[in-house]
């Protein structure tokens, strides 16, 4: 039973590294209407900011602040520079562009830091704590704390704030929200900015893990691509509990289910995404896609 | 006081000129009309004072020169533009897009008066405050748009045929409506319609556009004396 | 001026003397080259056949049917070890029959397994059908590593295989051999796709890919024509995989990565997507390029990519194939602008797009009359 708790632990922990970078990717959908491949790899290029940073002797939190300094205005820059054009054009244009973005941007990564992979220090710590008989580490309920704050500050931001409430009007309609006196392409920008954010924080939080070095989120990108489809890309909360739901049984399959093992235990989250996905096209928690004429 | 004068306008989507040379002025309180058929340029006049569309001549709003402004640069000046089809944001609630209208202001207390003076002008809409403005009939939904006008304190709306699509009472309801914000707030107005008896019942002066030139200006009185407009849109 | 410019480019390729004429250069071309070439360059050679098959399986279903595929490499490495397994079983088919049944499986296998692979998937949403796509190569890789008996683990399997046959003795060596089974594979391949992109099944392709609701309406069923698209791509995935084999000898996991989809996507848009021509360019730059970026600096390889690809897709979106076009559509229009005014735009590249109103395009009708 213990083993069982901390399998679901471990999973949570995984998933809410997944549910970062999956928040990033439906932020991005919301306000401009496609999906970023380069999401993760905008995330790695940040994470290893910090990681010179902190190699150049700033303490950890600093230098985490300023990898999220940094991680915004990549976001915002990219944004202006060099997907405005497709935006609203051609998805599958788009789709291209962000994988340009991809390479592009790994190669600038592997450019300043070799592939060699580097170690990161974790924000939480090493240790464990043995909660009546469930040892789980530190680290693991962190990301899981940090991840539910997060979900709860960008609720505030877009409920309650009037930066929210501009950013959800644009993501409705960026020509009438214009009309209304809204500055779109400042609010766009701060869009892709504040997804970059949710990106290396899904960096920093997984690199004690993984190791920094250019494809340390390639792998995470397809689950919380996964995980943002599965929730139904225009909902932040669907994405979340999806990638929980996404990390727990990919743990859970791996350690119970023999045949599947931990080599296989990724093709898990897949199955089950096509599964939900036949039977429910618009995913978990998103609307009935109406294509008009 | 001239608030808005457009001087040989052009307009044009991508190659093809739309507009050839649209020439009026409105004054401070003036409502002014702009009518013609589909596909005469009355959007696309309204789109050019708001910088949608590529443009040429002169626009001055105030005294500056708006001509090629940004959208949200000219609504910063105190122009509301009610785009055609609305622009209602859908997926905000009614009072979200009341909001949204009051973005550039400061001024929480006078934002929360207005939105009860909207609310008071159009009652349908105080009792849907909490929904999403898409689940709103298409009536209210040009109120809501409307209001989202009015929550800018403009000093001039554009609006752009606030009666497409609705039934007859309804658009009628709309303009009372908009003659009533019209004599309490004296807000000045630019009204593009095609159907040119709502229009006469709020606007003061008009022109009359045909394929991008205007083809009959004049005041309310004299259009309605002229046979062609008699003609054309009173059935003789 | 420009516009004869292009007249009279244009004017030539549709002539059917310079088609035959260029043809018959082409073809003289791939026959002599392996005989006067390198090893090395015919493998190089070989690799571009291999690789144009493959992308040009990938440009059918993404290129002329707009369907995001990033699995494409999972096909070929299915194909690979399909024709690995035929050398190294031992399988009771006489010698002479081994060749072409193996390749036929190649083709039909992978095939199949797209077909299943669609049919469930093809339903989704664009998207969701490209993440079916990646989740190919991610959960072929463990298999592949899963099932040695077949596949040889993670060390994957080295052949030693197409060998000149016995009446090539002293004409032809193995590499040239290969070159030419690879090369008159690929040119089958190719005709087979310029007829089918010719054909109904094309113009139905361009039809989904446009607009879906449009294909209903004329009685194309969109779901059958992704489809169909899709297991065509297998099919030529998995005959690039054989093809594969047969020049590189060796296949492993590895040549399902991924990022061999990705690269192959890149390839397919920097060459010129929805375009014959456009594949062979792109299966080029796929070998070339990345080999020579690593003579250079191995670490700027990915840079050059990355950046190659998205200067195509803001400067040259239709691909290498389309640059005479582009160049000339840049240079008319840098001439008229210096000709006429250009009336006043909105100031800033707005981020929104004002579309024509529909009701303004019917400038010369009238209502009310």
């Amino acid at each position: 039973m213990a083993y069982f708790i901390q399998l679901v632990i471990e999973g949570l922990a995984t998933g809410s590294i997944y549910g970062a970078l999956a928040l990033a990717i439906v932020l991005v959908n919301r306000a401009t209407g496609l999906i970023n491949f380069a999401q993760g790899g905008m995330a790695v290029l940040s994470t290893f900011v910090a990681y010179a940073l902190f190699q150049a002797g700033a303490p950890l939190p600093l230098a985490i602040l300023g990898a999220v300094i940094f991680a915004f205005i990549l976001g915002a820059a990219i944004e202006r520079v060099i997907v405005r054009p497709f935006e609203r054009g051609d998805p599958d244009t788009a789709v291209v562009v962000t994988i340009g973005l991809f390479v592009l941007i790994g190669g600038v990564a592997a450019f300043f830091f070799g592939y060699e992979p580097r170690q990161f220090p974790s924000f939480f710590g090493t240790t464990s704590i043995d909660l009546g008989g469930v040892f789980v580490s530190l680290r693991s309920l962190g990301t899981i704390v940090v991840l539910a704050v997060v979900v709860v500050l960008l609720q505030l931001l877009f409920r309650g704030t009037k930066l929210g409430l501009a950013m959800r009007a644009v993501a409705d309609n960026p020509q009438s929200a214009a009309l209304s006196g809204l500055p779109v392409s400042r609010l766009l920008m701060i869009g892709w900015g504040l997804a970059s954010v949710l990106g290396v924080i899904a960096g920093v939080l997984v690199a004690p893990q993984l190791f920094v070095s250019p494809g340390m989120l390639d792998f995470v990108l397809v689950y919380a691509l996964a995980a943002a489809i599965l929730g139904g890309l225009d909902s932040p909360l669907g994405a979340v509990v999806a990638a929980w739901f996404i990390g727990v049984i990919e743990n859970l399959a791996g350690a119970y289910i023999d045949v599947i093992g931990n080599d296989l235990k990724i093709a898990v989250p897949f199955l089950v995404m096509i599964i939900i996905l036949i039977v429910r096209p618009q995913g978990l928690f998103g609307r009935k896609v109406v294509v008009r004429v | 006081m001239t608030l808005l004068e457009l001087e040989d306008v052009t307009a044009s989507y991508g190659h093809a000129q739309v507009l050839h040379g649209i020439s009026f002025r409105v004054d401070d309180n003036d409502a002014f009309g702009i009518l013609g058929a589909n596909g005469a340029g009355k959007t696309t006049t309204l789109r050019a004072i708001s910088g949608m569309v590529t443009t040429g001549g002169r626009i001055t709003f105030d005294g500056t020169d708006i001509t090629g402004f940004r959208p949200d640069k000219v609504a910063s000046l105190g122009i509301a533009h009610v785009p055609e089809g609305r622009g209602t944001l859908g997926d905000l609630s009614v009072r979200d897009n009341l909001r949204v209208g009051a973005y550039q202001r400061k001024d929480r207390k006078g934002v929360a008066e207005d939105i009860e003076l909207c609310l008071d002008l159009f009652p349908n809409l105080r009792e849907r405050i909490g929904s999403n403005a898409s689940a709103l009939s298409g009536g209210e939904q040009q109120m809501l748009a409307i209001s989202r006008a009015i929550m800018a304190r403009p000093r001039l709306i554009l609006l752009d045929e606030a009666s497409l699509g609705l039934a007859p009472s309804t658009a009628q309801n709309v303009y009372r409506a908009i003659k009533r914000l019209r004599s309490e707030q004296g807000v000045a107005m630019v009204v593009v319609e095609q159907n040119a008896m709502l229009a006469f019942s709020v606007v003061d002066h008009a022109i009359v556009l045909e394929t991008g030139a205007t083809s009959l200006r004049g005041s309310r009185d004299e259009l309605l004396g002229m046979d062609e407009v008699r003609r054309a849109y009173l059935g003789g | 001026m420009n516009t004869s410019f292009s007249n009279r480019v244009s004017a030539l390729t549709t002539n059917v003397w310079v088609r035959v004429v260029f043809g018959v250069v082409v073809a003289a071309v791939l026959v002599v080259a392996p005989l006067i070439s390198s090893k090395f360059v015919n493998y190089q050679l070989g690799l571009i056949a291999v690789f144009a098959v493959a992308i040009l399986g990938l440009n059918i279903v993404m290129g002329y049917a707009g369907q995001v595929s990033l699995g494409q490499s999972a096909f070929l490495g299915l194909g690979a070890y399909i024709a690995a397994y035929f050398v190294t079983a031992d399988l009771p088919i006489p010698d002479e029959l081994k060749l072409p049944v193996s390749l036929l499986l190649c083709a039909i296998i992978p095939a199949a397994v797209g077909l299943v692979v669609a049919l469930a998937a093809a339903r989704l949403r664009g998207l969701a059908l490209a993440m079916v796509t990646i989740a190919l190569p991610i959960i072929g890789i463990p298999l592949a590593k899963r099932f040695r008996e077949f596949t040889g683990g993670s060390q994957g399997t080295t052949v030693s295989w197409l060998r000149a046959p016995d009446w090539a003795e002293g004409i032809l060596e193995n590499d040239q051999w290969r070159y030419y089974v690879v090369v008159v594979i690929a040119v089958i391949m190719f005709v087979l796709a310029r007829n089918l992109v010719r054909g109904r099944m094309g113009r139905a392709f361009r039809i989904v890919k446009e607009n879906e609701a449009v294909a209903v309406a004329m009685g194309i069923s969109p779901y059958r024509y992704k489809v169909m698209a899709f297991t065509i791509a297998s099919m030529f995935g998995g005959v690039a995989g054989f093809m594969y084999l047969g020049i590189v000898q060796y296949t492993s996991p590895e040549t399902l990565s991924f990022h061999t989809s990705i690269n192959m996507v890149a390839a397919m848009v920097i060459g010129g997507s929805a375009s014959i021509l456009g594949t062979i360019f792109g299966a080029i730059y796929f070998v070339l390029v990345p080999n020579l970026a690593n003579e250079i600096n191995p670490s700027l390889t990915a840079l050059f990519s990355g950046a190659i690809l998205l200067a195509v897709l803001f400067l040259v979106p239709g691909g290498i194939v389309s640059l005479p076009r582009r160049i000339s559509q840049v240079v008319r229009r840098l001439a008229r602008r210096r000709g006429g005014a250009a009336p006043q735009n909105p100031s800033d590249q707005a981020p929104v797009t004002a579309g024509p109103e529909s009701t303004e395009k019917n400038k010369g009708k009238r209502q009310g009359q």
